[in-house]
């Protein structure tokens, strides 16, 4: 199995200095579990704070040179089109730059690939198959089987990176080749109005301790309810009725 | 000269030549290391000193073991070179000749009853079994053999039947002593003597304090130790000095808790690795306690720590590099080089950090702090007292290195103590703030020596932009690194503790305490203060100077006990049965104190986590501020000028 797994110029979050973000060195501890041919992939005018990611069990880093403010999209999309690794992994979001964690996504969308995002374990799943665990909002987990080639982002739940070593670090190659360089990604974000969003509250009876109020509250805003696993489709709808006539949306 | 002393001559001439072939047989395995540069002349000619003060000044703690060994090798060498000589014309015909020598296998005769009475009624836990029980018997048999031949020879052969008894016990037991040169006990002689002459850190002979380690080439092509013959060859060759005495397994404050450490096993175990398909069976000492399962098979070239090799790495990092052993030790083994030089193997090339550890390395490198602190943030805890950034003037008399107990809130009290004597006593003090690195200690005792050097190197560049007469600071690791490790990097500076700068002003009228009424105090050393620096005088005449009721722990000065928070200890956090602080507070229990002194950031985080019933923690900054303050008010004398 071919991974390429994408590295971008992080900064420490206090002292400011280039280094590479921990969840794009927990991807690469997640990668060498599975015996697989690993490159790492950036593409930005150097290698600074990105070649320590060879000290995290990385040999080999294929630094695509491109002017500083280019869009880095246009040039892994071309690198990874012409390479077409099985896997790509990325982390979650940059550290340090402008941070949106949609590069992932454009770039899924660039080479056709499914994206499926916050994984914290990869185990090799049969031909042609990855087994994955996603993690969901509260501590829920999710196993999923997906066909490859696909592009998996990594959360920082994930494995702790592998220890840095220096003698690694200084054994790794870099490999430098030309990106494209390109127009910068729009500077200008789209502007709208603030608009509050209405949040369902869930109401606790009158007259319950502020406790149970605080409770019903933060309760419905972070979802309430209860999770089913692959109930039987009768248990389901009765589960729903029930759950509709509570918050009281269903009269009877 | 009687038959018999002929024949005794006869034997210790071929005794000896199977002794020289043993040693030779040996050396070989020494030469598996890496090459050393040892000044051998100087060596040579300074051995008797070396053996008869240094060797003397550590076997002496225990009187009855010097008395021992002085008698039993005494008279072994001194009686066999004189039956060696015993064939020169005029020697063997003279009867007081005999007599003389006669006496001296009388000595040692002595000498071996000792060394037999140690083990009388049973062995104690650190004296080690196997060869070693029978050791005592040799000794016995070939000292009275030799002694019935030179009676015999003393008398002018009246007693030629117990001569020829004698000859024949002296040549068996002698056979078995010569025995024990390649392995045994008797090894210590030999490897012992040499370890001596070409002993890797001379100065400590010659009163310097060689206790600073030695910087690594990172440019090199492997980097640290990995297997034994990546240490110098005569680093291995003090391995093979090892008599397995045990008084660093005594001394050991890993060993004491109940974690898989155990110095002595620990070099009996790369002794073992000097052999091809070594094996760690033959050893007959105390294991390391919860040993931890590993193969303990080993090689000159085969790697040394692992569970598939010999020793197993919750072993290497149990150490808290406190130095205890290498104090204890008679035959001057320097068993902390070889475990950080090991350690660095393990971190640099394999990445193999303990998991706490990997987290804290990596805010070394990237934030120049363990806990990826804000640098700035590290003078918060002087909030509201002046604290003047060298920054903004450019020098000062006294540079305060704050270190990286000034982040907890505990060791800032003590540093606000500390600088409200220093405000009283007008001193020109000035910080670094926002400049100031970690000094590097943390990362180079867990072996990464790389970001240590990139420590020091930007520290050094640091300091060299300003101008002070000295660098104070509260924390002996830092000390330890700015005084002993930086001269490596080309930084030279006078650096001094706070307990002997406080004990300067006050000496100097600077500073007026009055006489505190407290509970009983006891002191408790930081091993990179006493052991380390050998300054373990300063913090006793301060305390002296408060008017205190100073009582001493049974373990003090440069023989005190450790904490448990060096070396990176409390990451490795390594399991135990117990933990190394809990132990040493039951001994400054047992004093009967109120109140353990410390001088150390890491001592204080480790003993006040001390839970239950025990002597209240203060650092010797907070006992002079509630003296200063407890002082009627008086006018200071006038302040001398310092040199």
């Amino acid at each position: 199995m071919k991974i390429t797994v994408l590295l971008s110029a992080g900064r420490h979050p206090v002292s400011a200095r280039p280094c590479p973000p921990a969840v794009e060195l927990q991807a690469l501890r997640l990668a060498s579990g599975l015996a697989a041919d690993i490159t790492g992939l950036h593409a930005g005018p150097s290698a600074d704070g990105v070649a320590d990611a060879l000290g995290h069990g990385l040999s080999t880093l294929n630094l695509l040179t491109i002017k500083g403010d280019s869009d880095p999209l246009v040039s892994l999309a071309a690198t990874l089109k012409a390479t077409t690794p099985d896997l790509i992994l990325a982390g979650r979001q940059a550290q340090g730059g402008e941070d949106s964690g949609l590069l992932p996504y454009a770039l899924a969308r660039e080479l056709g690939l499914p994206i499926l995002a916050d994984v914290v374990r990869i185990d090799a799943g049969g031909e042609g198959l990855l087994a994955v665990e996603q993690v969901l909002p509260r501590g829920a987990r999710r196993r999923v089987v997906l066909r490859l080639p696909a592009l998996l982002t990594v959360h920082p739940a994930a494995p702790a990176p592998l220890p840095f070593t220096f003698a690694a670090a200084r054994r790794g190659k870099i490999t430098q080749l030309q990106g494209v360089d390109s127009q910068p990604p729009s500077a200008a974000p789209e502007e709208r109005p603030y608009r509050k969003r209405p949040k369902l509250i869930a109401k606790s009876a009158a007259g319950a301790s502020a406790a149970d109020r605080l409770k019903a509250a933060t309760e419905a805003a972070a979802g309430g309810g209860r999770l089913l696993v692959n109930p039987a489709p009768a248990e389901a709808a009765r589960e729903i009725i029930t759950h509709l006539r509570e918050i009281g949306v269903l009269r009877r | 000269m009687t038959d018999t002393t002929l024949s005794l001559a006869l034997v210790l001439y071929a005794l000896a030549g199977f002794a020289g072939v043993a040693a030779f047989r040996r050396a070989r395995a020494w030469r598996a290391g890496q090459p050393a540069r040892v000044d051998w002349v100087a060596g040579l000619r300074a051995l008797p000193r070396r053996y008869l003060v240094d060797v003397h000044h550590v076997v002496g703690r225990d009187p009855f073991t010097a008395r021992m060994h002085a008698l039993t090798a005494g008279g072994l060498l001194a009686g066999s070179l004189l039956v060696l000589l015993s064939p020169l014309p005029g020697l063997g015909g003279s009867r007081l000749f005999w007599g003389v020598v006669a006496l001296l296998f009388a000595a040692m005769l002595a000498g071996g009853a000792m060394v037999r009475r140690r083990r009388v009624p049973v062995t104690p836990p650190r004296l080690s079994r196997g060869r070693f029980a029978f050791l005592p018997l040799l000794l016995i048999g070939y000292a009275a053999g030799a002694l019935l031949v030179a009676l015999d020879g003393a008398s002018g052969g009246w007693l030629w039947p117990l001569g020829w008894l004698g000859l024949w016990l002296a040549a068996a037991a002698g056979l078995g002593l010569v025995n024990q040169i390649e392995r045994g006990p008797m090894r210590h002689v030999v490897a012992g003597a040499l370890h001596l002459a070409a002993h890797p850190r001379p100065g400590r002979f010659e009163g310097r304090r060689e206790t600073a380690l030695a910087p690594l080439d990172l440019d090199a092509p492997r980097l640290g130790t990995e297997t034994p013959a990546d240490f110098a060859w005569n680093r291995l060759l003090g391995f093979d000095a090892c008599i397995q005495c045990g008084r660093c397994e005594v001394a050991c404050p890993a060993f004491a808790a109940g974690q898989p450490l155990n110095p002595k096993k620990l070099i009996q175990d790369l002794v073992a690795t000097l052999e091809p398909g070594g094996s760690n069976a033959a050893y007959a000492g105390s294991p390391y306690p919860h040993a931890r399962p590993v193969a303990g098979r080993g090689g000159p070239d085969q790697p040394i720590i692992g569970r598939e090799a010999m020793i197993h790495p919750d072993t290497l990092w149990s150490c808290t590099t406190c130095r205890a052993c290498v104090e204890e030790c008679p035959m001057m083994i320097e068993h902390v080089d070889a475990i950080v030089s090991l350690r660095r193997h393990q971190t640099l090339e394999l990445g193999a950090v303990p998991e706490k550890a990997a987290p804290a390395l990596a805010e070394l490198r990237y934030a120049d702090d363990a806990q990826g602190r804000p640098l700035a943030a590290r003078t918060d805890f002087a909030a509201g007292t002046p604290l003047p950034l060298i920054a903004a003037r450019g020098e000062a008399e006294i540079l305060l290195w704050l270190g990286e107990g000034a982040y907890d809130m505990r060791h800032g009290r003590s540093l606000r103590a500390l600088l409200k004597l220093l405000h009283l006593a007008k001193v020109d003090v000035a910080v670094l703030g926002p400049e100031e690195r970690d000094c590097g200690d943390l990362a180079r005792r867990l072996g990464d020596e790389a970001t240590f050097q990139r420590l020091a190197r930007e520290n050094v560049a640091t300091l060299a932009r300003y101008r002070f007469a000295r660098i104070l600071t509260a924390d002996p690791h830092a000390l330890h690194v700015l005084r002993n490790e930086y001269p490596a990097f080309g930084g030279h500076y006078e650096v001094v503790h706070h307990t002997a700068f406080l004990d300067e002003l006050v000496a100097a009228g600077r500073l007026a305490p009055g006489a505190l009424a407290l509970a009983g105090v006891t002191y408790h050393d930081p091993c990179y203060l006493g052991r380390y620096n050998g300054e373990v005088d300063a913090p006793r005449r301060l305390l002296d100077r408060l008017g205190l009721d100073r009582v001493e722990m049974a373990r003090h000065g440069r023989r005190s006990m450790c904490c448990g928070g060096g070396g990176g200890a409390p990451l490795s956090d390594v399991e135990g049965e117990t933990r190394i602080p809990d132990l040493r507070m039951e001994q400054a229990k047992a004093t009967g104190a109120g109140i353990v002194a410390v001088a150390c950031p890491q001592c204080t985080a480790m003993l006040e986590g001390v839970t239950g019933d025990r002597p209240e923690v203060r650092d010797i900054a907070e006992l002079v501020l509630m003296a200063v303050e407890a002082a009627p008010a008086r006018p200071t004398r006038q302040p001398e000028p310092v040199a």
